[in-house]
């Protein structure tokens, strides 16, 4: 008995306190983010179809789009949106604050700060070493990290109190890392330095799988480590010192989500700019729809991340052929109206 | 097998909390801390579950010492109840009450507690509050709602008993009359189980007529602990509280001018 009792708490099992509902929620997260993932591939300024290519009926050219410029892209879309969902969620979890975000709080923009720094200084280390594709992103998640750690230390470790001066040092560096993308986009001219729009707006166009591969790793990597913690998330929400006493190692938490987050945003940063708001609304829709323990809202906003995040990508593809709307302004214009809902209703309470 | 502190002192910011205390939490035993604001009681209590690490001098639980206890055992040796801060997020009664829920993987361990969690609940009159959400509890309710839940942390598998102990900062501040009675009553069915409680209580008849033992702090030093018998003296309490008091026995009332 004993030994049950040790190692149960430690491997802190995931389905314990999942509901029926929310296993049901999630499988039709699931189910809808595969649905929208079928339907991005089909539709575009190009026609194709899924069932032609398992059939083998469609052309070298069709292939092309679909394997090289279709596919990569939806995955993406669905990456970017599944980690800004779960970075966003378990950031709210750990600043025990429904109002963090890591495009408000600045995370984001450290990392667009990062990339454009590797892009513009680095130069041609990208094709000298076999691991130049990692590079960029690292200098992303580098950029991310060091905006968590700055936050953390000025909210002195994230307190409930903290909410002012983490939206205050939010501005901050948003304001600091336009500053910076703007002046390096401006004196470079590297064709591989993307443009301002796509920086600050965001952009999947344009990626490919030598880019792609090392940011799948990551971010799915990032994902499998922080579900784990989705209990010890719960506790914290009792305060530290009670965490604590609950037989949560704080420090140990605190460090891997400031990690992972870190990773999986500046991973998804790296290659598709910075999206407003997506890490606001995804958790809060999550928890809206099913419940606030951690354990259903990581993946459930991981996957309702992703699933929005291809339809948006679809929408802003096709609603204005053949130009592309920047899939920023579509976040933006839906996420900042329920930014301004959320206040109102804080406030109320 | 007792909760042993020797020597602990504490420094924070340049001003001493803790002057070399020495004192023990026995199993079966409830022992109060009574002393004025500032005297150093809930410093006492955070460096004795561990959540201080600075201080001078030894805490052993069961005779090892305390930074030998892994965080996750010490969950399962010792469960407090302090003061709370509010809760982001909508969590319901019932979620509160389970984050007390030290096991839950295996199917036997659910099952017993989720047995023992339907004995608390009676036990602490929450039936009617278990399905909210917490947020919209009152003060006094979240307290009770609290208190289960380190009730539940403190839950042993049958056919285990391992020594553990309970450490409560102002258990009843907020509760009404009823609830406070109830409170107590669980408390000394812990102790009459073999728990060791440790409480920090402002209520002096409270702590006297409860107690089997007391510790008397000031400016972070015990200026007498013993028997609750032995302890009541109005001189001693005038002495720390620097006021004039005096007091009736049987029944205990203790008064202050």
């Amino acid at each position: 008995m004993e030994l049950i009792r040790k190692i149960s708490f430690q491997t802190s099992q995931f389905f314990s306190f999942i509901s029926k509902n929310q296993i049901y929620l999630m499988s039709l997260l699931l189910i809808s983010m595969i649905f929208f993932s079928l339907l991005a591939i089909t539709f575009g300024s190009y026609g194709l179809s899924i069932v032609d290519f398992i059939l083998g009926k469609t052309s070298d050219i069709q292939n092309t789009v679909l394997t090289e410029i279709r596919l990569p892209r939806v995955i993406l879309s669905g990456l970017a949106g599944a980690s800004l969902g779960i970075s966003g969620a378990a950031l709210q979890g750990l600043f025990r604050n429904p109002l963090a975000d890591p495009g408000l709080i600045g995370v984001s923009a450290g990392a667009a700060l990062g990339a454009t720094l590797m892009i513009v200084l680095g130069g041609d280390i990208f094709s000298q070493y076999s691991l130049g594709v990692f590079f960029i992103p690292l200098a992303a998640i580098a950029g991310s990290s060091l905006v968590i750690l700055m936050l953390y230390f000025m909210t002195k470790g994230f307190g409930y109190e903290g909410v002012t001066y983490m939206l205050l040092v939010g501005i901050a560096i948003n304001a600091i890392a336009g500053v910076g993308i703007g002046i390096l986009t401006y004196i470079s001219s590297d064709s591989e330095l993307r443009s301002l729009t796509f920086w600050t707006m965001g952009s999947f166009g344009g990626v490919t799988w030598p880019l792609l591969v090392p940011v799948i790793l990551i971010i799915a990597l990032a994902i499998i480590i922080m579900i784990p913690y989705s209990r010890q998330l719960d506790l914290l929400q009792l305060g530290e010192p009670e965490a604590f006493r609950l037989g949560v190692d704080v420090q140990k938490l605190k460090y891997t989500i400031i990690l992972t987050c870190a990773a999986s945003v500046g991973a998804s940063v790296a290659l598709s700019g910075m999206i407003g708001f997506v890490g606001l609304i995804v958790p809060h829709l999550t928890r809206l729809l099913g419940g606030v323990n951690h354990n259903y809202v990581l993946p459930g906003s991981a996957l309702m991340g992703a699933a929005l995040m291809i339809i948006a990508d679809l929408i802003a593809r096709i609603i204005i052929q053949p130009a592309e709307l920047p899939i920023g302004l579509i976040t933006s214009a839906i996420g900042s109206p329920f930014f301004l809902w959320l206040i109102f209703k804080i406030k109320k309470l | 097998m007792t909760i042993s502190a020797k020597s602990i002192s504490l420094e924070l910011g340049g001003k001493k909390i803790l002057n070399n205390i020495s004192m023990e939490v026995r199993p079966g035993e409830i022992l109060s801390i009574i002393g004025p604001n500032g005297a150093g009681k809930t410093s006492l209590l955070n460096v004795l579950s561990g959540n201080i690490k600075s201080h001078i001098g030894h805490v052993s639980y069961n005779n090892v010492p305390l930074e030998n206890i892994s965080i996750q055992e010490r969950a399962y040796i010792r469960s407090v109840m302090s003061q709370f801060q509010s809760i982001a997020f909508d969590y319901s009664v019932e979620d509160i009450l389970q984050m007390g829920w030290l096991d839950h993987s295996h199917k036997d361990i659910k099952e017993d507690l989720s047995a023992f969690q339907n004995q608390v609940i009676q036990e602490c009159d929450m039936e009617n509050l278990i399905h909210q959400k917490f947020n919209t509890l009152s003060g006094g309710e979240q307290r009770r709602v609290h208190f289960a839940r380190t009730l539940l942390q403190l839950w042993q598998p049958t056919n285990t008993n391992d020594q553990n102990y309970l450490l409560l900062d102002e258990p009843f501040s907020n509760l009404d009359l009823v609830h406070k009675v109830k409170m107590m009553e669980s408390i000394k069915a812990k102790a009459s189980s073999g728990t060791g409680i440790l409480m920090i209580l402002h209520d002096l008849n409270l702590a006297y007529s409860f107690s089997d033992k007391i510790l008397l702090l000031k400016n972070g030093r015990v200026i007498e602990q013993g028997e609750t018998k032995k302890m009541l003296s109005a001189r001693l309490l005038a002495r720390a509280y620097e006021t004039f008091i005096s007091i009736d026995e049987n029944p205990i009332n203790i008064k202050y001018y």
